[in-house]
């Protein structure tokens, strides 16, 4: 398309009266202001003019439209997606991207998570039962590996599953990125529970791992048969269990967290001041009052009296039954998760 | 003719509490590439988030591709590639993996979704850059990761919500460009939003047009501006003579200097002023039917429908305004 600015200079060359427009110029607000309030009204004298055509205008070449036949996968195609554009962001490039301190903190955690099958082993090598008896696996030691306060439930597990949940759906309200699940066959159900699951999966991948290597650990370095496995596979079983219960809360309440924020961190810090305020606030309490209901609402001593009690360890919680906190975590769990559904299915589809 | 509908609604209201963003929508939109015209706050996304399902009507029926779009959104979502209005990526991806994670999305394969976005970004013009993060792009190549994400399953419709928003000419000029190439082309359909009349009268052979949430008008573009067709004649010398002839033959003339419009009446109307000027010995310079742009259309439609109008039919009940919206009868427009 030509306009009166582009015209080539060279028909002014060779017009003895100055052209104020083309032959092949549209007909543009401007020529017509010109034309109607210029000096000459189109009586003027004859005098010869010339324009020249107009240039075709450069095409940049256009890559052919391709078309694609192919077939779209069913539901859990969709599904497995967002559960590896999760998952194996942690490990490469290319899927979701977790910050590298994330990543860093991870792979520490996992190390030091690792500590008790270490000194197993090296007990195992020294021959020291004394050692053995300390690091093996014991009814205390397989409750200490999941659920011990110092330094797992303050330093490790809360703070993986704080900087887990931190962006994982306040980064789509942030970036707008929740428009490129809704837009597609993705119900709110299938995303907010695959967010979940894949939150869960690490942290479940860092202490289940960790807590399985511990156990094996423990049956290949000290000859362990059958008799042994027998025995102590139910209380293997319950820290199991216990640890999958702490996961879950720990995702729950930290993923309803970041369901009402926008930012990366609001949901990572009111996590962890939730997980550690409770503890310490019930924990004063029972020290100046001798009163321990308040650990009810601590969700860490909650999941650690029901772990006390199924893994059959020597209970210091002692003023109430762990019913209790049984009851008490369902409550928190549910809570959280009404508070993130509600949240998801309220969620604006676009940036809001 | 119905198969070619790709869009029916009837009745379609949409309220946000007490604010009527769509109020009684009945709108056919046919194949290929329709605008969806009118003002910021007209109700152009709340529709188009409407009929893909995304968000709750209030009353009323759609189909979309012919399914339901208050029971078969997840269908309708799979056979459209919709680019919404506002950012949609994520900054610290490669354009290249975010446009496969959304076509992984829609249930695609890993490795052909790969394949298929280096196709697509390619086909948006993001050849090199692709392996960029997206943080580190130009609101243009941001527009364009969006259509690329909204073209990886090759859909049979794309919805676009004002997809040149914000770009500067070069880019805004692609983008239309890689839009239109898509409907002629590709074959595919497009619905796009805009308030801007240039974009979709360079892409669209349709148009819709909202206001405060209630169709102003539909129809052919084309027939659009068929209304008050005139001849545009430049004069030089002599124009005064002419004027006087072609008024003494009975010609429609106004004239703002050596400008002049004729009433384009009859068949042989240029003819008859070749005539007039060798008669009076003046020059043409330059002859073309004159057509108004869209923008003044749109301009001169929303003045006359003041904020009263509620259907095309009263833009219809005047003789002169049938002329401006002369869509035919399949698309809602009623002949006039
Ligand atoms: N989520 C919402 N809640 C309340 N009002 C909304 C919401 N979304 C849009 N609206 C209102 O609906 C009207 C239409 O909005 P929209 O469809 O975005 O217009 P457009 O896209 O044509 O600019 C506007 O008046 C807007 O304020
Ligand atoms: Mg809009």
């Amino acid at each position: 398309m030509t306009t009166s600015e582009n015209t080539p200079p060279m028909a002014a060359a060779i017009t003895p009266q100055p052209v104020e427009y083309a032959a092949e110029t549209p007909v543009t607000g401007k020529v017509r202001l010109e034309a109607a309030w210029g000096s000459t009204e189109g009586d003027e004298d004859f005098t010869t003019t010339a324009s020249s055509a107009p240039k075709p205008d450069g095409q940049v070449f256009k890559p052919q439209y391709k078309q694609w036949n192919g077939q779209l996968n069913p539901r859990w195609m969709r599904n497995w997606a967002i559960l590896r554009h999760h998952l194996l962001g942690i490990f490469k490039k290319g899927h979701r991207p977790w910050g590298m301190p994330i990543r860093l903190y991870l792979l520490v955690v996992f190390i030091a998570s690792l500590t008790d099958v270490g000194l197993t082993l090296v007990s195992a090598l020294i021959g020291d039962s004394g050692l053995h008896s300390i690091w093996g696996v014991s009814r205390d030691n397989l409750y200490g590996h999941v659920l011990g306060f110092f330094p797992r439930n303050m330093l490790y597990y809360p703070v993986i599953a704080a900087l887990l949940v931190g962006g994982v759906i306040s980064e789509d309200r942030q970036h707008g990125t929740s428009a490129l699940y809704f837009s597609r066959p993705i119900t709110r159900f299938d995303y907010v529970g695959m967010k979940f699951l894949s939150v869960a999966l690490i942290q479940g991948l860092i202490i289940l791992v960790s807590l399985s290597l511990y156990y094996f650990a423990e049956i290949a370095a000290m000859g362990r048969g059958w008799a042994w496995i027998i025995d102590t596979l139910p209380m293997f079983l319950a820290t199991v269990f216990s640890a999958v219960l702490l996961i879950f809360t720990y995702t729950s309440i930290g993923l309803s967290l970041s369901s009402v924020s926008k930012g990366k961190f609001f949901p990572g810090i009111a996590l962890l001041s939730i997980i550690l305020g409770t503890k310490i606030l019930a924990f004063i309490v029972s020290n100046l009052f001798d009163r321990e209901i308040l650990y009810l609402i601590s969700p860490y001593d909650c999941l650690a009296h029901v772990g006390q009690a199924i893994i059959g360890t020597q209970p210091t919680y002692d003023q109430y039954s762990w019913t209790w906190s049984l009851a008490s975590l369902v409550a928190m769990n549910a809570l959280a998760l009404y508070v993130l559904t509600t949240r998801v299915s309220s969620m604006e589809v676009t940036r809001e | 003719m119905q198969d070619d509908l790709i869009i029916k609604t009837t009745n379609l209201t949409k309220s946000y509490g007490p604010h009527v963003a769509l109020n009684k929508l009945n709108l056919s939109v046919p194949k290929g590439a329709t605008g969806l015209l009118g003002p910021n706050g007209a109700g152009k996304s709340t529709f188009l988030k409407t009929i893909l399902g995304l968000i709750q009507t209030t009353e009323g029926e759609g189909t979309v591709l012919g399914l339901n779009i208050r029971t078969q959104g997840d269908e309708i979502r799979s056979r459209i590639g919709y680019m919404p209005e506002y950012d949609c990526l994520n900054p610290d991806m490669e354009a290249i993996h975010q446009v496969r994670y959304s076509g992984e999305l829609l249930g695609m394969n890993p490795t052909i979704a790969l394949a298929r976005a280096h196709e697509t970004l390619q086909y948006v013009g993001l050849g090199e850059q692709r392996y960029r993060n997206i943080g580190s792009y130009s609101t243009g190549m941001k527009q364009a990761t969006k259509l690329a994400c909204a073209l990886i399953h090759d859909p049979e419709l794309i919805i676009a919500d004002e997809p040149s928003n914000g770009l500067d000419i070069s880019a805004r000029n692609y983008m239309i460009e890689t839009l239109t190439h898509t409907v002629k082309t590709g074959n595919r359909s497009v619905l796009m939003a805009s308030h801007l009349m240039d974009d979709v009268e360079r892409v669209c052979e349709n148009f819709i047009l909202l206001h405060k949430g209630k169709l102003a008008a539909q129809g052919r573009i084309e027939d659009l501006k068929a209304f008050d067709r005139e001849i545009e004649i430049h004069v030089w010398g002599g124009a005064s003579r002419l004027e006087e002839a072609m008024i003494a033959r009975g010609m429609g003339v106004r004239r703002e200097g050596r400008v002049m419009r004729i009433l384009h009446e009859q068949e042989d109307t240029t003819s008859m002023i070749l005539q007039c000027a060798a008669d009076v010995g003046a020059q043409i310079r330059r002859m073309h039917e004159y057509e108004a742009s869209l923008e003044d259309l749109f301009l001169s439609i929303m003045e006359n429908l003041g904020y009263e109008v509620k259907t095309s039919e009263d833009l219809l009940s005047s003789p002169a305004q049938a002329r401006k919206v002369d869509a035919p009868g399949y698309m809602g427009g009623g002949s006039a």
